[in-house]
């Protein structure tokens, strides 16, 4: 079926990046990792253990806000079994110290283990080893940790006013952002009209199906070993600070995740395995429940979106100015490049001349939030589509004639001042989306509308280019002629081991089977930097993409030697290399290559484009480059109740060039789940900062029955700057589902719900004020 | 997940389940399915000294006998599911089980474990009220029956005395024109209900309403009968006026407790509109109409 | 605590242990019986990570105490085929890339092949509603779904064609 997807849709690619057979894309060889999987034989983190292993617990606050008066650990230490009761003063470099926005934003300790304070519910402030699980939960039950409680805040708006409680010393402000371009007041005293609304997103768990876990061990050599689930494996050196370890003593290895969508690129379970590790010199394993995940891991941020946008009569924007705040929670984590991404890409795929976007992220007593799946260029997707739909209605014009005359182009500057600086597909996205879905279902019951709604967006892959960053790889070839690929990968399930594969395959035509690769392990592959910002394909595939070029440019003459011709009349491909009907197989390659003092081996390093950001003036170089794309939706809505029922789903974007199409349609479809979910049903509510529910029973993550087949589109369009064209598709296709269905609901009801998720409650509230202020029921 | 300490044994009978709960002291617990209990004891919400697993003490049996069906306790949710003698005679059951958790949950958990554990979002808690059950238990002073609307005290709390375990829920089979209806809305398939409607009407021969039961589930600390509010209906041809009247009464009066995933007036229209369509559904296939569907709640 | 000694088949082989009353399913397949492709996902029955068929039907292996199911058999998903082979339902879902990251594919598969084996003829929508209690984070179920009804349609024409 993907196939016939894949070259249906396969309509342009430019020829210099076409692949040397892109027939073969598609075929059905299956990467290690995935027959594993369906096996059930693939070891994740928790799947490996060592004889007399202790196991770990954290111990962790059970309020938001309050003083750490004493902690007595004495009854815990009494508990047959345990090995190990350790505090903030038993961490040799309490603090994780990560100046995240790369430009200079003022960096704030997160203490590993609470000291004297704690800001958040969940907050840990011990660990324990035992012999058993269950000695090591009684000992966690036992822990008596005196608090006076503080005052707290919780809101961000409240939190930046002058009197909120300061949750670190230099405020609550974190950070602020601002670009700018153009004259946006005077811009906005032109238009005919001027459209302003206020849009809210919501906090967002993971929830991915793998809750967090590893083993920790000290090695032959006395390296301390954690082999964890993990987006990063360069969080070793960040461990090795905080045990106050040269880094060459700490070496992370990187399991197959199950599931990350950016939940795992922070630190999870590592500090604490590392200190117990440590302390007790014995092999530690330490699995954090559901609950815990629920109640304590980094959240996706809520925002607050003010949009203003100034419009002509026709439809084109003439000013854009969008005020975002971002709640950050109680440490910084990651919260400053997540509001520096929403900034840079709060206009969305929309020219803008005049236009000014300003963010902050603020701090408040709430669990942190941190790197989720679309990293603040998802949140405002909501903001910037629910304008144009606004604006259509408005100006009662077609909402897709709306963006068709807005839609960015090549070579049109950014809010940033920086040029799009590859084709944009957006507008061909949208089109096949609108042409997809096909004729409108009819109502299941009296009580029942059927509406449609889309959306369009693009979100950045890559890190911002101001990281200057880069991904190593190591490549060789064995006498047999099967394939060794070393990356410091780490692979979330969508692929990325068995992507490099793929992409080294096509260079240098050794088969899936004929490669191993090697991921994930700091010690032993050379670094890439982690599976985060939908980087991974761009940089890792880039650099394998060099290194396999690389080699193969050192065996193209050994093999035109000895078949006698040209090295540019070789092909590479299923195991051999040959030249018309002459051909060696890669075996006799090798060898001939070691015979000749031919390593075949290299290890390169692939460097991203780098440009500067200045932070004052908010212009610069933000991101590498982009992926467009459009959803859309066809839902029922039950009037009485509220309910909202997903019909139909198409998404589509511009992949640029698929490495494996049906990866891509997998992404695509994975993160529309995700994206239902949050439009619809997801939200971890805190009250006071303290969760309303850490059950997973009552955290709604879409099930089989809540989302019908998504249709998934990859289009090869416009090609990209990942290997041999392609696009990052981790992340896109997650923004677009909130407003599409936003839509699709005003469509079915006639009103436009501005707060996320859209449950069944808010949408009855808002019909039932739209008919109190109308007098009538509308249907 | 550990959950705390404790015993087990098993009953090979009804009257060794209750010898050995006897013996057990106040902390001894039953456990059939388990679907209920062992969450609560995984979280560490519950840790009973003792189990006593019952899942042998007897068949489960599904009997019609005499203008009742009988199901013994250890009927599972998915026995029900797949009776014809239960759809034949109790549809009512047939429909409400497949609200119930997952196709797991549905093959592990049993009538008897879930009444008796007291939750007040059972499906079959509301059911038995609705269709005027009994609930036979055996314990220390032998065997006795409680009505079904007796049993549920409060969260997590029955009439059940120490020591007494449910044997077997008999639900009465009456004759004549007969209808009813289970409606249900919960904000995912399989989860803790928001609100559950069940009705029961019966009909003369011409299309008037002889008598009504009304059961609201899932708001309050138990299932709420509410039947005396649907009097009015009694008498009448059953319209949507009349029922939407009802309807909004049940509404207005009904203690709605807090949920964590919808607000008390929220679900007090829920109330409103899951009671008129179990009552408007219940009276439609009374009449023996084509089976009109007035609405139902689930996602699935 | 006392303990039990319990005996039980697991993938048709013989196990058998001391266990604590309190020792889960889960646990004595993950530590005396090796299964470690039984996976925890929630500990609330809710997610379908942790399914095993006992005597042939779906249980949450996390709500089920080993005690009770001595004498009582389990079959997990390397139950579902020869050693070192796949069934062509786990074919099916590597065919259609039906896993992605893999964690909650053991109950997938197992839930789906029970199903299946019931109702050999269930169209999409009953498989969709079958596996309503089974989670999945990455793939959307459009590719799962797609799996199994290939799975189905392959199963079909074989028994039409004996």
């Amino acid at each position: 079926m993907s196939t016939e997807i894949a070259d249906r849709d396969a309509t342009i690619v430019a020829p210099e990046q076409a692949s040397p057979d892109a027939s073969r894309r598609g075929a059905p060889v299956h990467h290690r990792d995935f027959v594993e999987k369906v096996a059930g034989t693939l070891p994740y983190a928790d799947d490996w253990g060592f004889p007399g292993m202790l196991h770990g617990v954290v111990v962790r606050a059970q309020l938001p806000s309050a003083r750490i008066v004493a902690i007595d650990t004495s009854a815990a230490r009494a508990v047959p079994g345990v090995r190990a009761v350790l505090t903030a003063a038993d961490v040799p470099h309490n603090g994780i110290h990560d100046e995240a926005s790369g430009l200079g934003v003022d960096a704030i300790q997160q203490p590993v283990l609470a000291a004297d304070r704690v800001r958040y519910d969940g907050e840990p402030v011990a660990v324990i080893a035992a012999e058993t699980p269950g000695a090591a939960l009684e000992a966690a039950g036992l822990v008596d940790v005196e608090y006076e409680e503080l005052p707290g805040v919780f809101d961000p708006e409240e939190a930046l006013r002058d009197d909120a409680p300061a949750i670190h010393a230099g405020g609550n402000r974190y950070v602020d952002w601002r670009s700018s371009i153009g004259d946006v007041d005077a811009a906005m005293r032109s238009a005919d009209l001027v459209v302003e609304e206020t849009y809210r997103s919501q906090r967002v768990d993971h929830a991915y199906l793998e809750p967090e876990a590893g083993i920790g061990w000290i090695d032959s050599d006395g390296v301390l070993t954690l082999r964890v689930s993990t987006q990063v494996i360069e969080h070793a050196r960040e461990i090795a600070e905080i045990l106050k370890l040269p880094h060459s003593r700490v070496r992370v290895i990187a399991s197959y995740m199950g599931g990350g969508f950016g939940g795992k690129e922070d630190m999870t379970i590592e500090p604490f395995l590392a200190l117990l590790v440590w302390r007790t010199r014995r092999p530690v394993r330490m699995v954090w429940t559901r609950q815990e995940s629920l109640l304590a891991r980094y959240k996706r941020h809520p925002f607050t979106m003010r949009y203003r946008t100034g419009v002509r009569r026709d439809g084109t924007i003439v000013a854009q100015d969008v005020r975002i705040v971002g709640d950050a929670g109680a440490y910084p984590l990651l919260s400053s490049r997540v509001l520096f991404a929403a900034t840079v890409n709060a206009t969305g795929p929309y020219r803008v001349q005049d236009a000014r976007v300003e963010s902050t992220a603020v701090f408040t007593n709430n669990v942190p939030t941190s790197a989720f799946r679309g990293f603040g260029a998802m949140q405002v997707v909501f903001g910037y589509e629910s304008q144009m739909d606004r604006i259509a209605e408005l100006l009662g014009l077609d909402p897709a004639e709306v963006r068709r005359r807005n839609f960015v182009q090549r070579g049109d500057l950014r809010v940033t001042g920086e040029p799009i600086d590859t084709g944009v597909g957006v507008g061909e996205c949208m089109e096949r989306v609108l042409a997809e879905l096909g004729p409108p279902s009819r109502p299941s019951g009296p009580h029942s509308r059927i509406g449609r709604g889309f959306a369009c967006s693009m979100q950045p892959y890559g890190r911002s280019v101001f990281f200057a960053d880069r991904a190593s790889a190591w490549i060789g070839l064995e006498q047999d002629g099967t394939m060794v690929i070393r990356a410091g990968v780490t692979d979330l399930g969508a692929g990325q081991a068995a992507s490099l594969a793929n992409i080294a395959g096509e260079i240098l035509g050794v088969t899936v089977d004929r490669t191993s690769v090697h991921i994930g392990d700091s010690a032993l592959t050379p670094l890439t930097g982690g599976t985060f910002a939908t980087r991974q394909l761009y940089m890792s595939g880039n650099a394998v993409l060099k290194v396999a070029r690389s080699l193969r440019s050192k065996l193209e003459p050994v093999a035109a030697a000895l078949l006698e011709c040209e090295p540019a009349q070789l092909s590479f491909e299923d195991n051999r290399v040959s030249v018309g009907d002459r051909s060696l197989t890669m075996a006799e390659v090798a060898q001939a290559a070691e015979h000749q003092g031919v390593m075949p081996y290299v290890h390169e390093t692939f460097e991203a484009e780098t440009g500067e950001f200045d932070r004052e003036t908010g212009r610069g170089r933000s991101f590498p480059d982009y992926t467009h794309g459009a959803h859309a939706a066809e839902v029922e809505v039950d009037e009485s109740t509220g309910q909202v029922r997903v019909l139909k789903y198409v998404a589509c974007h511009d992949v640029g060039r698929a490495i494996s199409m049906q990866r891509v349609e997998g992404q695509i479809q994975g993160a529309v789940a995700q994206g239902v979910g949050y439009a619809l049903s997801e939200d971890v509510e805190l009250v006071d900062g303290v969760p309303s529910s850490t059950l997973f029973a009552e955290y709604l993550i879409p099930s089989s029955v809540d989302l019908p087949d998504i249709r998934a589109i990859g289009l090869e369009l416009h090609p990209g700057k990942g290997p041999l064209g392609a696009r990052g598709i981790g992340e896109p296709p997650i923004g677009p589902s909130a407003p599409a269905l936003a839509s699709a609901i005003q469509d079915a009801v006639g009103v436009r719900l501005q707060r996320l998720p859209m449950t069944p409650e808010r949408l009855l509230d808002a019909l039932q004020a739209a008919r109190g202020a109308s007098g009538s029921v509308a249907s | 997940m550990y959950s705390a300490p404790f015993e087990y044994v098993r009953a090979s009978s009804w009257p060794e389940a209750v010898d050995l709960l006897e013996g057990g002291g106040e902390d001894a617990r039953v456990i059939a399915g388990g679907q209920s209990l062992v969450p609560m004891m995984m979280l560490r919400l519950a840790a009973p000294s003792l189990l006593v697993d019952v899942s042998a003490a007897a068949d489960r049996s599904v009997d019609l006998v005499d203008a009742e069906l009988v199901l013994s306790a250890l009927v599972r949710h998915a026995d029900i599911e797949h009776s014809e003698v239960v759809r034949g005679s109790c549809p009512m059951l047939t429909e409400a089980v497949t609200h119930i958790g997952n196709v797991r949950v549905r093959h592990r958990g049993t009538i008897g474990g879930s009444l008796a554990h007291g939750e007040p979002t059972a499906e079959l808690a509301t059911v038995a009220v609705a269709e005027g059950a009994t609930v036979t238990v055996l314990g220390p002073g032998g065997e006795r029956a409680i009505p079904a609307g007796d049993l549920f005290v409060t969260h997590f709390t029955t009439s059940l005395e120490p020591g007494e375990v449910v044997t077997a829920v008999r639900f009465p089979v009456p004759g004549g024109r007969r209808g009813s209806s289970f409606q249900e809305i919960a904000r995912r398939a399989g989860d803790f209900a928001l609100v559950e409607a069940a009705a029961t009407v019966a009909l003369d021969e011409d299309d008037r309403c002889l008598s009504v039961r009304l059961v609201v589930g899932a708001v309050s600390d138990r299932p709420v009968d509410v039947s005396q509010a649907a009097r009015p209906l009694i008498g009448e041809r059953i319209g949507e006026d009349a029922v939407g009247e009802v309807a909004r009464a049940v509404a207005a009066e009904i203690e709605v407790g807090p949920h964590t995933h919808a607000g008390r007036e929220y679900r007090r229209r829920l109330v409103s509109v899951l009671a008129g369509r179990a009552l408007l559904t219940a009276a439609d296939r009374a009449a023996g109409a084509v089976h009109t569907d007035h609405g139902n709640g689930a996602r699935a | 605590m006392s303990k039990h000694e319990i005996a039980l088949e697991v993938n048709g082989r013989p196990v058998s242990a001391t266990v604590d009353p309190n020792m889960s399913l889960l646990e004595l397949l993950r530590t005396e019986a090796g299964g470690l492709e039984v996976k925890l996902g929630c500990g609330e029955g809710v997610c379908g990570t942790c399914t095993v068929l006992l005597d042939g039907e779906p249980v949450n292996s996390c709500l089920t105490f080993a005690v009770q199911v001595d004498g009582r058999a389990v079959t997990t998903v390397r139950g579902l085929a020869a050693e070192g082979e796949l069934h062509p339902l786990q074919e099916a879902f590597l065919t259609h890339a039906g896993s992605q990251c893999g964690f909650c594919t053991p109950g997938m598969l197992l839930t789906a092949k029970w199903y299946l084996d019931r109702h050999p003829r269930a169209d999409r929508e009953e498989l969709r509603s079958a596996l309503s209690g089974n989670f999945c984070r990455c793939t959307g179920y459009t590719k799962i779904l797609d799996a199994i009804e290939a799975y189905r349609d392959a199963r079909q024409e074989v028994s039409v064609v004996d």
